[in-house]
């Protein structure tokens, strides 16, 4: 009972301030950019050929991966400023065994992200729908695709804050956390691959399409595997780092 | 805005109350190293039950980490502390034996003292009505929604408090509670621990606040430069000084110095000497053919003490370094 209470604690930490609301913001600017580009975008030829499939409107609402660097920054921000503003020293005074409050932060970021993935895939998958009246295409894509994509970005979402809260423990400053997390989330994939071809299947982007629904290089089970495992790695360096660090 | 009431009873925190009465605090041979720093240096004193405990030093002497060592938010390289006999993390509920006010600004400043309170409320288990209790008990009850941020200094160590206070606990391990605080504040916080050590609590409080651990504490621990310098009973460490009037002063500082005391001149023959007993002092200057005039106990104000504990080592250390300069 003790942990749900940290876990309750934390959630409350997170919903106290603004920042889920700042990234609630830039979700609905993701998704009017979105509608936008339903609206006005078109192919090279001038024709609306990227919206004319299934498949294609799919691709579009796809969402897990914005989900999962967006998520990324909220974790590392929502972390590494309990460090910064000290609110930190609270937690670890109520369960000073740091690894049960730092695992109930990190389920609270958790939670919280998958919120904001579902939130945002729902926005986007929305934008798309109401769109689409002003093309001459309707919206093709089945239920269980809806489906497919609002979970799959749920679950990038999760496992992306998760891995910006072990990048935001070990850093535990703000500017430092953010920065990390855009050299882990977006510069470091497309340097794996310009340095090694056959991982292009295991970077963020790919797994998360193939999560979606949109590609197939993995299965999906190692896709989900694979994506649990980028925010698993610098979750354990963070808990580990916390519990070896003093408060200061 | 009101003021901490110290009388004011309070609702029993939930279900699972720890052991109510105070418990003793034990720091035994705690060494702290920051790089070749030490911070701490072999650290042992108790702080006992029903009594306050002033802890003090001067800026940099090692007090905040020794209250973070006590709290298992720092490690020690060296020595254990103890609280009630068990280390921190080994309490059955830290967060009722043990209420801390650290640091003045750990608050997220978009947050309102309400929600950080229901946060820490949350995590500790304690009841809902508790908050608002606390936040009319340190006198923030119509700030309650403000924005920490928005807060004075003053009003920041009103919340600390409270969250200190939130879960009743036995136990209050306090760093400069009295900062930025206003002299009704400083008051009302002296009543509250008197209040709360009369009940048998445990209060370790640090202050530079001379003036105010002279009215407040009973016990004293002092440090310079991160060890032990003094501890014990504030009226009996007043009482240790002895004042002492003689023609030969500067001949009686070389011997009674010689033997080990701290010699504080007074007026042109007077002197206030520490660390010697008094009848030790009459009789080196017996057996140094000095005569005296007068030699008596003198109590000194905790600000002289406090000086004589930590300055006659900041002296030691500025000889030194003057040494090492002119043997260059």
């Amino acid at each position: 009972m003790t942990w749900l209470r940290l876990v309750r604690a934390e959630l409350r930490k997170l919903t106290s301030t603004k920042l889920p609301w700042a990234f609630l913001a830039i979700l609905a600017f993701i998704s009017g950019i979105t509608a936008t580009a339903v609206i006005f975008g078109t192919d090279m030829d001038g024709s609306k050929a990227f919206i004319s499939t299934a498949g294609d409107q799919k691709s579009l609402m796809a969402f897990a991966s914005n989900a999962l660097m967006g998520a990324g920054l909220f974790g590392a921000i929502a972390v590494a400023r309990e460090y910064g503003h000290g609110t930190v020293v609270p937690t670890f005074l109520t369960e000073p065994r740091r690894y049960r409050a730092v695992l109930a932060q990190f389920t609270a970021v958790g939670l919280v992200g998958a919120l904001l993935g579902l939130v945002g895939a729902a926005l986007t998958i929305a934008a798309v729908a109401a769109s689409l009246p002003t093309t001459e295409y309707g919206f093709m894509v089945s239920a269980g695709g809806v489906a497919q994509i609002s979970a799959a970005a749920a679950f990038a979402a999760s496992a992306g804050a998760v891995l910006g809260a072990g990048i935001g423990a070990l850093i535990r400053n703000t500017g430092g956390a953010v920065a990390a997390a855009v050299v882990v989330l977006i510069i470091t994939p497309p340097l794996i691959v310009q340095l090694a071809n056959e991982a292009a299947s295991w970077v963020p982007d790919t797994l998360t399409k193939v999560t979606s629904g949109v590609a197939n290089d993995v299965g999906l089970g190692a896709a989900l595997a694979a994506i649990a495992a980028w925010a698993f790695v610098p979750a354990v360096i963070g808990l580990l780092a916390v519990q070896r660090r003093d408060v200061v | 805005m009101a003021s901490i009431d110290a009388g004011r009873r309070t609702a029993p925190v939930g279900e699972r109350t720890p052991d109510r009465a105070g418990h003793e605090l034990e720091i035994e041979h705690v060494t702290k190293r920051y790089g070749h720093n030490v911070v701490v240096d072999d650290l042992s004193f108790r702080v006992r039950p029903g009594r306050v405990t002033g802890f003090l030093g001067p800026n940099g002497a090692g007090k905040s980490t020794l209250m973070k060592i006590l709290l298992d938010l720092a490690s020690a390289d060296r020595g254990r502390t103890t609280i009630g006999g068990m280390r921190y993390r080994d309490l059955r509920d830290p967060a009722r034996t043990v209420g801390v006010v650290l640091e003045p600004n750990a608050f997220h400043p978009g947050r309102s003292a309400r929600n950080h309170l229901r946060i820490i409320a949350s995590g500790g288990g304690f009841p809902a009505e508790r908050i608002d209790e606390m936040l009319w008990l340190v006198g923030l009850g119509d700030a309650a929604d403000r924005r920490v941020g928005a807060y004075s200094l003053g009003m920041r160590q009103r919340l600390s408090l409270a969250a200190a206070l939130l879960g009743d606990p036995p136990v209050l391990v306090l760093d400069e509670p009295g900062n930025g605080l206003d002299p009704q504040g400083i008051r009302d916080l002296r009543e509250l621990l008197r209040a709360r050590a009369a009940n048998g609590h445990t209060i370790f409080v640090s202050s530079h606040l001379l003036s105010e651990v002279e009215h407040l504490a009973d016990e004293v621990v002092v440090l310079n430069k991160g060890r032990l310098v003094a501890s014990g009973s504030l009226a009996e460490l007043q009482k240790e000084a002895t004042f002492v009037r003689t023609p030969s002063a500067q001949t009686l500082t070389e011997v009674l110095e010689a033997a080990g005391a701290v010699v504080q001149p007074e007026e042109r023959d007077a002197l206030v000497v520490r660390g010697l007993p008094i009848d030790e002092i009459g009789e080196r200057a017996h057996d140094a053919g000095i005569a005296l005039h007068e030699l008596a106990p003198h109590s000194g104000s905790l600000e002289d003490l406090f000086l004589d504990w930590t300055g006659a080592a900041r002296t030691d250390s500025a000889s030194e370094t003057l040494k090492e300069v002119v043997s260059l």
